[in-house]
């Protein structure tokens, strides 16, 4: 009998391991490792944060589920990886401190046969001078994050219309909080969240709104940017970006690194050097992420981390890791089966696999500030690659050693975003994209290292819709509901 | 070397352009057929892909000197004006666009060294977003509705020189609200209508009601049929509006109908 060790139950994590029970069946063990005791769509959390869903709406206990699949589940934050076992026994194992089953506090020793680290990543408020202390979020800013951030963000926010309500001029400001942050896409959604919310409550006239980004140029997304096809060929999102944040009367700074945040008060600074200041009333701006601090132990008790984990705190998978600069990045660089070169036995997925480089130009200002948008891997590619994990994991328990492991390279793989842009069963609004290969192979695709063929975006009513109803669908799904196997990721 | 021009009807004015990543003798070689081809023909400004060639490069003419600009972004922008222009690719058409006055440059050199530039001059502005507006993949009759769009297309093939103006992209006030507001109207007596009962009118009072609702019924479907004509209208002439889709104008004439048959039901069995 073989045990799988999952540590992190995200979109991710929860995959991998419900695929990985059900293909294991009965005869080998699948313990899933989470500190938190529910499950959350995180795509859903800038609804909580405009007040248009509660968190109980995006939030399930993940209890009774691994109870039905039939997974160990521990709520339990992993601490440190100890891959050589300890003196006297070779068996590798992880060490958790419990957050939840009346444990609170315990530390106890989980061995395992395979590994999957999908932790997720730290939140990491502390990069920012203001923004917050380490993984905790400051007092000044909202974020919408996870689910109770979002549930803030929203008591926050209705204050704010609450005073342009009675005649106040308030200011908000939505965006990225660091030079080196991702996850453009949900400020993106909650701007515009913000900005039909404010219309249906009749006070946009008093509200300034304003976005502030890393982006070199607006639409860039953290992949360079999309395109969509118009007539024979394609333009870039930069276009529609830029007309629609002009149609909403949305004004955006970009290029910029948040330096510092204070009550009331940003200070950023430019890709030209340039520095400058901005107030508000309210400000959500998203954390740069980091690796969540897991340790790695050698045998003898020794440090290994930097062994197993790249600098930033992700697990180093079979990526190229010294690719270089710019002009020789390519697309092969990117991992392929997830799996750590040194410990064959350990694999990583969703957000926990360190990537190779950026997709988006790498810039930085002329004081040597980096502000580039870093890879985002958002819903769809983290649950192909949770499920790919999951597979090689079985075969290598099921054939033997020599098994073939199963690959999903981001820069072979789609992704369909559909990004909200106000929420309404009649005056929604959301833009739906779709962007093959996530990561440009230029080398395949000449140019723009993109298949245009199966390059799409649209914004419209419809695109709300695809957007509700996915939220309904994943949430079925992740449930392990009658036929969860047949939800795409 | 001098490279021919990309002009209208060649299409591949549209291919949005990459960043350049290796700034070695290919790249040179770009710029000194860029700067041969605007010495031939004379020219002030000249985007990369004018010559064919799909990379994020343009190359503005200073008095004697070429200075060239190597993926180039708009870091900042402000003060809005309407800059009257003529562009190469559709030779004889002059168009007014709203642009910025001052901008913020951030590009490369030949080198591969980041720079910066503030530009002021709103002449010089207004090109430099002109040409960077080529790099991904739109030009400026972007900026006009359809229909000047279409007048310009036709006069082109007819060989006519057009000038145009167009200062919106985007109403603030579309008329198809109109059609949207009486309809709502309509449906707000409907609603009145079916509390009628709960006052103590007469009998002819509350006939008079239910004629209403017979009348207000057909008059909303009469409205929403007229309503999402007129919006493909409107879809057409302001292509870049997103509530123009005819996703957002299904979803309000379904939502209206729907409300209306459920008033017309109830009246017939409350008032009729």
């Amino acid at each position: 009998m073989a045990r799988l060790v999952v540590m992190g139950g995200g979109v991710s994590g929860h995959t991998a391991a419900t695929f990985a029970k059900k293909w294991l069946g009965k005869k080998h063990e699948v313990v899933v490792v989470t500190p938190n005791s529910q499950w959350n769509w995180i795509p859903s959390n800038i609804w909580v944060g405009v007040g248009q869903m509660q968190k109980e709406d995006v939030v399930f206990p993940l209890a009774p589920v691994y109870e039905k699949a039939g997974i160990d589940y521990r709520q339990a934050k992993a601490v440190s990886i100890h891959p050589e076992g300890k003196e006297g026994d070779d068996t590798p194992f992880i060490t958790i401190e419990y957050t939840g089953q009346n444990k609170e506090g315990q530390t106890d020793e989980i061995t395992y046969d395979y590994l999957i680290n999908a932790t997720g990543p730290k939140l990491n408020f502390g990069a920012t001078p203001g923004l917050g202390e380490g993984s905790n979020i400051g007092k000044h800013t909202v974020s919408v994050c996870t689910a109770d951030h979002a549930t803030h963000a929203n008591e926050e926010l209705r204050k704010v219309f609450d005073r342009a309500k009675a005649g106040e001029k308030q200011k908000i400001i939505v965006g990225t909080g660091h030079g080196m942050c991702t996850c453009q896409g949900a400020a993106f959604e909650y701007i515009f969240n913000i900005e039909h919310e404010a219309n249906k409550a009749g006070v946009r006239d008093n509200l300034e709104i304003k976005w502030i980004s890393n982006e070199s140029f607006l639409g860039d997304f953290g992949i360079g940017g999309l395109h969509m096809k118009r007539g024979g060929y394609a333009a870039s999102s930069r276009l529609f970006a830029e007309s629609l944040y002009s149609e909403r009367n949305i004004p955006w700074i970009i290029g910029a690194h948040v330096s510092k945040v204070e009550a009331g008060k940003l200070e950023y600074e430019l890709l030209d050097g340039s520095t400058g200041e901005e107030t508000f009333d309210f400000a959500m701006l998203i954390p740069p992420f980091s690796g969540v601090g897991l340790k790695a132990i050698a045998k003898d008790g020794s440090d290994m981390t930097d062994v197993l984990f790249a600098p930033n705190g992700f697990l180093k998978v079979d990526a190229k890791y010294d690719a270089g600069a710019y002009e020789n990045w390519k697309a092969s660089d990117w991992p392929r089966t997830y799996q750590n070169p040194t410990y064959k036995n350990i694999f990583a997925c969703g957000i926990a696999f360190a990537p190779p480089h950026g997709i988006s130009k790498p810039m930085s200002s002329p004081n040597g500030t980096p502000i580039t948008p870093t890879p985002p891997r958002t819903g769809m590619p983290s649950g192909i690659i949770g499920k790919a994990v999951a597979h090689s994991i079985c075969d290598l328990i099921n054939k033997g050693e020599n098994a073939k492991l199963h690959e999903a390279s981001m820069a072979e793989m789609g992704a369909a975003c559909v990004a909200s842009a106000g929420k309404g069963l009649t005056d929604g609004t959301a833009a739906a994209l779709t962007v093959y290969p996530v990561v440009p192979d230029f080398e395949k695709y000449p140019g723009l290292g993109r298949d245009l063929d199966y390059t799409f975006g649209e914004i419209g009513l419809a695109g709300h819709w695809i957007k509700h109803i996915l939220h309904h669908l994943f949430i079925y799904k992740a449930k392990l509901n009658p036929g969860w196997t047949l939800i795409p990721e | 070397m001098v490279q021919p021009l990309v002009i209208y009807p060649d299409e591949r004015v549209n291919i949005a352009c990459t960043d350049v990543r290796a700034f070695n003798e290919t790249l040179e070689n770009v710029l000194e057929d860029m700067i041969d081809t605007m010495k031939e023909h004379n020219l002030e400004a000249l985007s990369a892909i004018q010559i064919a060639y799909p990379y994020n490069i343009i190359v503005i003419k200073n008095g004697d000197s070429y200075n060239e600009y190597i993926n180039p972004r708009i870091l900042t922008s402000s003060g809005k004006f309407n800059s009257t222009e003529k562009t190469l690719y559709y030779p004889n058409v002059e168009v007014t666009v709203p642009r910025y006055e001052n901008i913020k440059l951030i590009y490369e050199n030949r080198k591969g060294e980041a720079q910066h530039e503030d530009i002021k001059d709103r002449k010089l502005s207004a090109t430099i977003q002109r040409k960077i507006d080529y790099l991904f993949g739109g030009n400026f009759l972007d900026k006009v509705d359809k229909k000047t769009r279409e007048n310009i297309l036709e006069n082109l093939a007819k060989d006519n020189p057009i000038s145009a103006t167009m200062d919106s992209v985007c109403p603030t006030f579309s008329k198809k609200d109109y059609f949207v507001s009486f309809t709502d109207k309509l449906l707000f007596f409907m609603g009145i209508s079916l509390l009628m009962p709960l006052f103590n009118i007469s009998k002819e009072g509350l006939a008079n009601w239910f004629t209403y609702d017979k009348f207000a019924f057909p008059a909303i479907i009469f409205l929403m049929i007229g309503f999402f004509f007129y919006a493909q209208y409107e879809a057409k002439k302001y292509r870049q509006c997103s509530s123009c889709q005819i996703g957002n104008n299904i979803g309000v004439i379904v939502k209206r109908i729907t409300v209306a048959i459920l008033f017309t039901v109830a009246s017939y069995f409350i008032l009729g």
